[in-house]
């Protein structure tokens, strides 16, 4: 089904539709409504109906009892990657504490996945087509040593979701009455959520831990590792609601911290701030996949409304997908529809978006599904409610491409094992292992459970590791040290206010000519301009709480990734994947390479290109037009390569 | 676009807002047994406080003053 509507449509739907309830804001009132109706018949009289709306005097938070933490293996991040370190880790027998920026389950990505696959063979999955399907639809960049993991390994980390209640199915909203019309005014979503609360995977996460005693300290923020005699000693995180400064002392830490961006209001990736990417750059590690942008999309009639695109899939199963579609057979095809996803917007930024806005309301169609054909695989693919699903690219700009940016542990890792001693890195935007080349040829569902995959493999290994050593020792004088610079901004009596930064930042960053048709001068101006805001911003950002030290130090490390971002891609000439240059309309196998960036000297840039293993390549010795030129093309390749006309070059 | 309150009555004090809050909104008011919505400005409207507000405290609002960026327009 599909249906067009102007934005102003929409506005006056919406207005119309709660008409009546004007004072009381749209989304969800009509829920509520509802829903007050029943309530106040059975709460009879007995209160007052004057609604209270004004909010209290903002309290103290309490500090937290405990400010110095000993453990063999530190986690940071609660999500899928840090689930699963801090579960393989234990199982090794390793004392655990994991330490999360909120709550675990709730927090980043991992709150968000709609989707789970796992490889198995029992159901004729074929690791050759795999392999070669995601070697040749992520455009010859995917790390196929990462890839063979997964294969081996996602099926105990699909076991242990199902174990964990992470998987559990249930009926869908549309199914189960709670359906009205695909909107988030009128859908009975919190109705839905709260009648079926026992299911929601979000809370398995902290009964995971509990029942494996676990320990986690939640709204902590780590904000440094410790070294000592050039081995990883601990962190230093801040309870933020407090302001308070907690010491962890470990053998080994895996940072599990997920991505970044700098987005709207319109896709839930606030508090992913590349807080672990900036953390290892600054103590000298090297960084990779920058320039490859993430796909998702937000709605052209309400981009600041995450739950307009996305309501019932939250909400809803986490459906379970397979890689059976991803053959040898469609490996072309899979690659042009990945890269038509980012075409189409790259035309529409191009050419501005028509004035009828366009968004589809979108039907669960069972996507991803296996293609066994055996009633017993699982795999039954996405079926989630129908809502109206975004049309404009562009719903957290700046978000590296699932499991593509992150922290470089060189083209032979498997584990996560970083250049520091007792560091280790896992999952989606942490671990920069290019799994997926840069592009989203990697089927629905694999980024959920690949972040398993990746927290098993570094909670084993960083187990191992800290069984065979003592805990190092941190001075006072590091601690005080540390403390004062994660403090500064409480210091600064006339400076910036970090939301007025983040604003500038994105401002910065947002644009479709950074993200989307990138060109050497666009790219060079907002390099200056990044440049001016990490040297004259950054160091007076303004705090007067812990909330807004939180938000100072995360604009330091979005501000600095931003500068690795521009500097990758301005590097980068060619296009490939979701990495596209208007003034290099064409892919440039000299390119078949990890571009990294570390920290030099003097604070400078170091830019290398690690070439990727021969065997990851493809057929080399087809024709450019073969190898690329009949899957996708563009924009301007046909005619820089000189190519034939064909149904690729056409849009 | 922001979280916001519905009535303040109905908040029973469960802190699920304060708790699972991603981006630090919510502060709880020990004494009157009531969340406080401290930080509006840094609510990624992710809807995780409204869905899970057993008191039914909180809703929406889902007025557009202005247009959130996104890369392409």
């Amino acid at each position: 089904m599909s249906k067009d509507i102007s934005r102003r449509d929409f506005l006056k739907s919406v207005t119309a539709g709660s008409a009546g309830l004007a004072a009381a804001g749209i989304l969800g009132t009509t829920a509520f409504a509802e829903e007050e109706t029943e309530a106040q018949t059975e709460a009879a009289s007995s209160e007052s109906t004057e609604r209270v709306v004004t909010e209290l005097d903002i309290p103290e938070a309490e500090a937290p009892d405990v400010t110095d933490y000993e453990c063999d293996v530190l986690v940071v991040g609660g999500g899928f990657a840090g689930l699963f370190a801090a579960m393989s880790a234990k199982e090794a027998g390793s004392n655990v504490l994991l330490v999360d920026k909120g709550r675990p389950g709730y927090s980043g990505l991992s709150a968000w996945a709609s989707s789970h696959n796992f490889f198995d063979e029992g159901y004729g999955d074929s690791k050759e087509e795999f392999e070669y399907a995601m070697m040749y639809s992520n455009e010859f960049l995917a790390n196929i040593g990462w890839v063979q993991v997964w294969e081996e390994e996602s099926k105990s980390v699909y076991e242990k979701c199902v174990e964990l209640g992470i998987l559990t199915q249930y009926t869908k909203g549309e199914d189960a009455g709670y359906w009205v019309d695909g909107t988030v005014q009128n859908d009975r979503l919190v109705d839905y959520h709260l009648d079926n609360i026992q299911y929601d995977r979000r809370l398995a996460f902290t009964k995971a831990l509990n029942d494996q005693e676990i320990d986690y300290v939640e709204h902590t923020m780590i904000m440094d590792i410790i070294e000592e005699d050039g081995r990883i000693a601990g962190a230093i995180g801040m309870h933020v609601p407090s302001g308070t400064l907690i010491t962890f002392r470990a053998k080994a830490v895996i940072l599990c911290t997920g991505s970044g961006s700098y987005k709207p209001a319109g896709f839930p990736t606030g508090e992913d701030t590349f807080d672990g990417e900036y953390m290892g750059y600054m103590h000298g590690l090297p960084v990779t996949g920058q320039e490859f942008e993430d796909f998702h999309m937000s709605a052209s009639y309400a981009p600041g409304n995450v739950l307009a695109c996305n309501s019932w899939q939250y909400v809803e199963n986490v459906w379970l997908c397979a890689p059976g579609g991803s053959t040898k057979e469609n490996a072309a095809a899979k690659a042009s529809g990945a890269a038509k996803s980012v075409i189409t917007p790259v035309f529409d930024s191009a050419y501005g978006i028509t004035p009828v806005d366009k968004y589809e309301l979108v039907t669960g169609n069972g996507r991803g599904a296996s293609t066994s054909e055996d009633e017993s695989d699982p795999r039954t693919g996405k079926y989630s409610s129908a809502v109206f699903k975004g049309d404009v690219f562009g719903a957290a700009p700046g978000m590296f491409t699932h499991f593509a940016g992150g922290i470089f542990c060189g083209i032979d890792d498997t584990e996560g094992k970083t250049g520091i001693e007792g560091l280790w890195v896992a999952g989606d935007g942490t671990n920069g292992c290019m799994a997926t080349g840069g592009t989203k040829g990697a089927p629905s569902g694999w980024t959920s459970n690949f972040a398993g995959v990746q927290g098993k493999m570094a909670g084993a290994a960083a187990a191992a590791y800290a069984g065979g050593v003592s805990l190092a020792e941190i001075p006072d004088e590091e601690i005080s040290s540390l403390s004062e610079e994660i403090l500064a901004p409480l210091s600064v009596e006339k400076g910036y206010d970090p939301n007025w930064a983040r604003d500038i930042l994105t401002s910065i960053m947002g644009p479709y000519w950074i993200t989307i048709a990138k060109n050497e001068t666009s790219l060079s101006s907002a390099l200056d301009q990044i440049v001016q805001f990490r040297t004259d911003i950054i160091p007076k950002l303004r705090a007067t709480s812990g909330h807004d030290l939180r938000l100072c130090h995360e604009m330091k490390h979005k501000a600095l990734v931003a500068e690795l971002k521009l500097r990758a891609s301005l590097e980068r000439k060619e296009s490939r994947g979701y990495h596209f240059r208007t003034d290099y309309p064409y892919r440039d196998d000299d390119y078949l390479c990890y571009i990294t960036l570390q920290k030099g000297d003097d604070d400078s840039v170091e830019i290398n290109k690690v070439d990727i293993k021969d065997d990851w390549k493809g057929d080399q010795t087809m024709s450019y037009e073969d190898r690329y030129g009949a899957y996708f093309r563009f924009p301007g390749e046909t005619e820089a390569k000189d190519l034939s006309e064909t149904e690729a070059s056409s849009w | 676009m922001a979280v916001r309150r519905y009535d303040l009555n109905k908040c029973i004090g469960c802190q699920n807002c304060v708790n699972i809050c991603p981006m630090d909104v919510f502060r709880f008011d020990t004494a009157s047994n009531k969340s406080v919505i401290a930080y509006p400005e840094n609510c990624q409207s992710c809807g995780q406080c409204w869905l899970n507000c057993l008191g039914r405290s909180l809703y929406f609002d889902d007025e557009i003053h202005a247009f959130a960026l996104t890369a392409s327009r």
